[in-house]
């Protein structure tokens, strides 16, 4: 990946009349972390950066932006929104064109081709987290790392997070400058995740859910994560009628994991950014993962990979299974 | 002597056909189970999977959704999207570790009142078989 080429075209996407900024990544203040970053102006892309630790989905941006009421006689502001999308990113761009909650003329998409990326809570165990930033890069198949002014080879395997073990589109889907070369992509792992629940018996599956929701603080980051969870009215704020309650127990974290995961059906592009938020660390990638695989297996459906598609649950096939059925 | 459980099931049914069909079976005389609590839906593509949810969490220990057969529904299609929608949730049910026999799902037309008994008679059989439901009961705060 080159860094200068990227800050080039972002110069130039930027210095554009009709932009009003660029979302992309910036070094965090220490450690492996990264923090988003929105540049309004050319001289801001010196610090843009694009490395394994870019892990974060920056299409959540373009619908969590808050949209104040424009003062009399004054008028919206129309300029365009550019955005830095891996292959997972994209496909939450097309799947938000799908259901029509972007414009098409408001984004401008630079795709940038992925090798994968880090899971920095894999890293960390090894490599503690230094007061420092450190800096990270590709090197063939592995990743560099430079932790307390050392080179590190740390092994692909090592250090791959889960949601790219899984990638199955490691490309971007939808762009309109690409930076970089594409990337070969990789023969997706089982998911073992997935497998491993599927594997117990009911009552097992019940005592593993129990005991992830059980943890559940409410805090709803997974949602407000969520590229694709932007609905202006959630069912999860309503109070009439209360879908969920927000008395904190068992009965409700259910009730909301089962609302929030049902919410994803056929929509969710697989990023992970509601798994890597959570504060309490409940695996909600297997939730959503287990939904997005029964929609590819059984109804042959991949969600953001075409933004004229049709929205999964809002189409049908009068062939649809329905060996379930009485 | 122990008493048999008795499962409380929530039916949602559409208002064309299952519902018909179910008036059918009651004013043809046809016996069938009284575990099942009826609201009619205008349609089987009304029935949020929330409902269901919420059915569960209030008491119910199984819950049964009847629409009309694909191709028949009063609104052209809503019984295919209800297809796809339930066909999800039946499967993130199981996937959590609800027992699969709480969850059932018919067609029936308004001239199937023997159908409906057939279908009520399995309903509740299977969520005999699978015993009360209290893990995910709503706990109840009386003030």
């Amino acid at each position: 990946m080159d860094l200068n080429k990227l800050r080039e075209t972002a110069a130039g996407i930027v210095s554009r009349e009709d932009v009003k900024y660029l979302i992309g990544w910036r070094r965090g203040t220490f450690g492996y972390r990264v923090s988003p970053y929105f540049i309004e102006d050319a001289a801001g892309v010196e610090e843009l950066i694009f490395s394994p630790l870019c892990i974060s989905n920056l299409a959540t941006y373009l619908t969590l932006v808050e949209r104040l009421p424009v003062p009399r006689g004054q008028q919206p502001d129309e300029r365009k929104v550019a955005l830095l999308v891996k292959g997972c990113d994209s496909r939450a761009v097309n799947q938000l064109l799908v259901e029509k909650g972007i414009n098409r003329d408001r984004v401008i998409v630079v795709g940038l081709p992925c090798p994968g990326m880090v899971d920095w809570k894999l890293l960390a165990e090894k490599y503690p987290e230094t007061e420092a930033p450190v800096e990270m890069r590709w090197q063939g198949d592995d990743f560099l790392l430079v932790h307390n002014g050392q080179e590190i080879v740390v092994p692909r395997a090592e250090a791959l997070a889960e949601k790219c073990r899984l990638c199955r589109h490691p490309n971007p889907v939808i762009s309109d400058a690409t930076v970089g070369e594409p990337v070969q992509p990789w023969e997706p792992a089982e998911d073992s995740g997935v497998g491993e629940i599927e594997a117990k018996s009911a009552p097992e599956r019940w005592a593993y859910w129990e005991e992830q929701f059980s943890k559940c603080l409410r805090c709803y980051s997974c949602r407000n994560v969520c590229p694709l969870c932007y609905c202006e009215d959630c069912i999860l704020d309503r109070l009439n009628p209360t879908w969920v309650n927000r008395a904190f127990n068992f009965s409700e974290n259910t009730a909301f994991h089962l609302a929030r995961a049902f919410h994803l059906a056929g929509r969710c592009i697989e990023c992970g950014e509601c798994e890597r938020v959570c504060p309490a660390g409940i695996p909600l990638g297997r939730l959503n993962r287990k939904l997005a695989k029964t929609v590819r297996e059984e109804y042959g459906f991949e969600p953001g990979l075409d933004a004229e598609g049709e929205p999964f649950q809002a189409s049908y096939r009068p062939e649809d299974p329905e060996e379930f059925i009485l | 002597m122990s008493e048999q459980f008795e499962p409380n099931i929530v039916a949602f049914l559409c208002n064309w056909c299952s519902y018909a069909g179910a008036d059918l079976a009651g004013t043809s005389r046809i016996q069938y189970p009284a575990n099942i609590k009826v609201i009619r839906v205008m349609c089987s593509g009304r029935v949020n999977p929330l409902f269901v949810v919420n059915a569960l969490q209030q008491g119910a220990d199984g819950v049964l959704i009847s629409g009309c057969h694909p191709g028949d529904c009063h609104y052209m299609e809503g019984n295919f999207y209800a297809r796809r929608r339930l066909k999800l949730l039946k499967e993130l049910l199981e996937y959590i570790g609800v027992d699969p026999r709480r969850f059932n799902m018919s067609w029936v037309s308004a001239s199937e009142g023997h159908k409906w008994k057939e279908v009520v008679e399995k309903a509740v059989e299977d969520a005999r078989a699978a015993g009360p439901f209290n893990q995910f009961r709503r706990r109840q705060i009386g003030w």
